[in-house]
């Protein structure tokens, strides 16, 4: 009886998941396709040739992205990027957070409340002048430029100051009995407590930053720095008509994030509940 | 949600002589705290404070990067809004992006309630169908801009092959003016995922009780839809509302990615048609370097935003009282 009241409810759901999922399987598809099979009246969702019907796959279409069109390069330029970048983030984010939440001292909140107020203007009205200051400190077209001027976020702030706020404060005040200092208790009591609010940061400003397109593309001239977004919008420019290449330059894109959604999923959804009612 | 400057438990120093003194809030902490801090605050001037009150001088100046800015009061103001020799696009770009904000918002609002009803309708399964639709939105801008372009194709596109099996004939959806948005907007939509964990956190949220008790009261599903989950869900509607208006008037990246690949020179698209606003504002800033003037638009898009936002509060509480 229930089987048969759930049964248009699933229907619906399995049409809406193919709805969000057959793009990806579409463009996974076409870049394992010769080129010549790509473009055929009747689609194929697996890599057949279009003459025989049979299974060809190939990767032709990543190695010609990856070797010609730089998207190896890029690649390694945007885990480089993601790996100075995030931990030296979520560092600063988290110390801040724990003075703005633990150590009280003069003018503490005022600050606080500014910075909340800063995180209001919207980014697109800071581009320009960003960009500026970035030019002034030297850092114009250098993964430094990527790096320094992202390297703290208020949201990021905000939440974990939440969090920390909702720890008992008694461990900490038995360590300070104890003698311990504030750098201890963040580094022996909090962060261990803080596991999964700090996970929690890390992957999302780790998705963030890796799918970044309008920040490199303001700051970055030289190829040889491109991250992968930047890398890929190029190639979609440059070879437009070739959605096999195009294809193969996306799921290069695409796949190192959905391994980390299809690895951390359960994080990352209570996460975007948390943070998104929240704020 | 907590306060979020509720103050710590209160400062208490004794400094009485032969007992040792009980760990406090003095100097020390504010040292500590401020060191802490440090990082975050530099930051936070240079990549914030300093840049919001450089736009707004910038904006009343005629500057590109490498010259010096000079003073021209209002005059990008007014040259934005009046003069059409100069901006020629400017209003062409606010209707785009209105435009787009009022079709793509509520279409992503509807398909992502839809979701989260039926996700919330089951159990075997839920974890999986969650998943699997929130996987456009940790997507790249530059794969979804790709990837749909070729969706899209006029000729070998699924979406016209698949349309076609209905009998549809195929449309050309990124060249044709009046189907540029609507195709904007349906990506929009099939990114719903984060508003439809937000909803789906929002039914979690309503008791059980008050839906057994209408129920009983014989509601059937219509109704308990329109008087129970519906008020009930009003916040969340609201907050979504709100953010995604935000996130909508200042969509670029997506739209760069696909008109930059149809004709390698960023134009917005079949007859400006996708000439978002903040596109527009792009290719003043680093197309045709004037900073100055695009300072003025990222200033007159955050008074629109906060007026925007301030109504759709004003609206609220109305409805409310």
């Amino acid at each position: 009886m229930r089987n048969v009241r759930l049964a248009p409810i699933y229907i619906a759901l399995i049409l809406l998941a193919a709805i969000s999922v057959v793009p990806f399987i579409w463009m996974l598809s076409t870049s394992f396709k010769h080129g010549h099979d790509v473009y055929t009246k009747v689609p194929s969702l697996l890599p057949l040739d279009r003459k025989t019907g049979e299974w060809s796959p190939t990767l032709e279409n990543y190695e010609y992205v990856f070797d010609l069109r730089g998207l190896g390069t890029a690649f390694l330029n945007s885990v480089w990027v993601c790996l100075i970048l995030i931990p030296a983030k979520l560092l600063i984010d988290a110390l801040a957070a724990y003075a703005f939440a633990r150590i009280p001292f003069p003018g503490r909140d005022k600050l606080f409340v500014l910075m909340l107020g800063g995180m209001m203007v919207p980014t697109i009205t800071l581009l320009v002048p960003r960009v500026f200051v970035t030019q002034e400190l030297g850092l114009f077209d250098s993964q430094w430029g990527l790096i320094v001027p992202n390297i703290a976020s208020v949201l990021d702030i905000f939440l974990l100051r939440q969090f920390f706020l909702s720890l008992p404060g008694d461990l900490e005040e038995a360590a300070r009995i104890d003698g311990a200092g504030r750098i201890q208790i963040f580094w022996r009591i909090i962060v261990p407590l803080s596991k999964p609010v700090l996970s929690v940061v890390t992957i999302t400003s780790f998705i963030f930053h890796w799918n970044d397109l309008v920040w490199p593309l303001v700051v970055l001239n030289d190829p040889e720095k491109y991250t992968l977004p930047l890398a890929l919008q190029q190639l979609a420019t440059a070879e437009a008509g070739r959605s096999y290449y195009i294809m193969a330059g996306a799921a290069v894109a695409v796949v190192p994030v959905i391994a980390v959604l299809l690895v951390f999923q359960r994080r990352i959804l209570q996460g975007i509940a948390f943070s998104g009612l929240k704020s | 949600m907590t306060n979020p400057v509720s103050a710590d438990r209160p400062a208490a120093t004794s400094d009485r002589p032969g007992r040792r003194p009980r760990p406090g809030f003095g100097r020390r902490d504010s040292i500590v705290g401020w060191l802490l801090i440090a990082p975050a605050l530099v930051y936070f001037v240079a990549f914030l404070l300093y840049p919001a009150v450089a736009a707004l001088y910038y904006s009343f100046t005629d500057w590109n990067l490498r010259s010096s800015p000079s003073w021209v009061g209002l005059a990008n103001y007014t040259d934005l809004l009046f003069d059409d020799v100069k901006f020629p696009h400017f209003w062409k770009s606010v209707q785009v992006s209105l435009l787009y904000t009022v079709v793509a918002v509520p279409l992503t609002l509807v398909a992502a309630l839809g979701q989260a009803l039926l996700i919330n309708a089951i159990r075997r399964g839920s974890n999986l169908f969650r998943l699997l639709l929130f996987l456009p939105v940790v997507t790249a801008e530059a794969a979804v801009g790709a990837i749909w372009r070729w969706l899209y194709d006029p000729q070998y596109g699924l979406i016209n092959i698949i349309l076609g099996w209905f009998g549809v004939p195929p449309q050309n959806w990124l060249n044709n003016p009046d189907l540029v948005i609507p195709a904007l907007a349906f990506i929009s939509a099939w990114q719903c995922g984060i508003s439809m964990i937000i909803y789906l956190a929002g039914l979690k949220g309503i008791p059980l009780s008050l839906r057994e008790a209408a129920i009983i009261d014989g509601a059937g599903p219509v109704q308990r839809f329109r008087k129970v989950v519906m008020p009930m869900l009003r916040p969340t509607t609201f907050y979504l509302l709100v953010t995604g208006v935000i996130a909508a008037l200042q969509v670029f990246g997506l739209v760069y990615v696909i008109f930059s690949a149809a004709n390698k020179s960023v134009t917005g698209g079949p007859e400006q048609a996708g000439l978002t606003y903040v596109l527009h504002l792009y290719l003043f800033a680093f197309r045709y370097d004037a900073m100055g003037a695009a300072c003025a638009m990222s200033f007159i898009l955050l008074v629109f935003i906060m007026i925007i936002t301030a109504l759709q509060f004003k609206f609220v509480k109305q409805e409310a009282a």
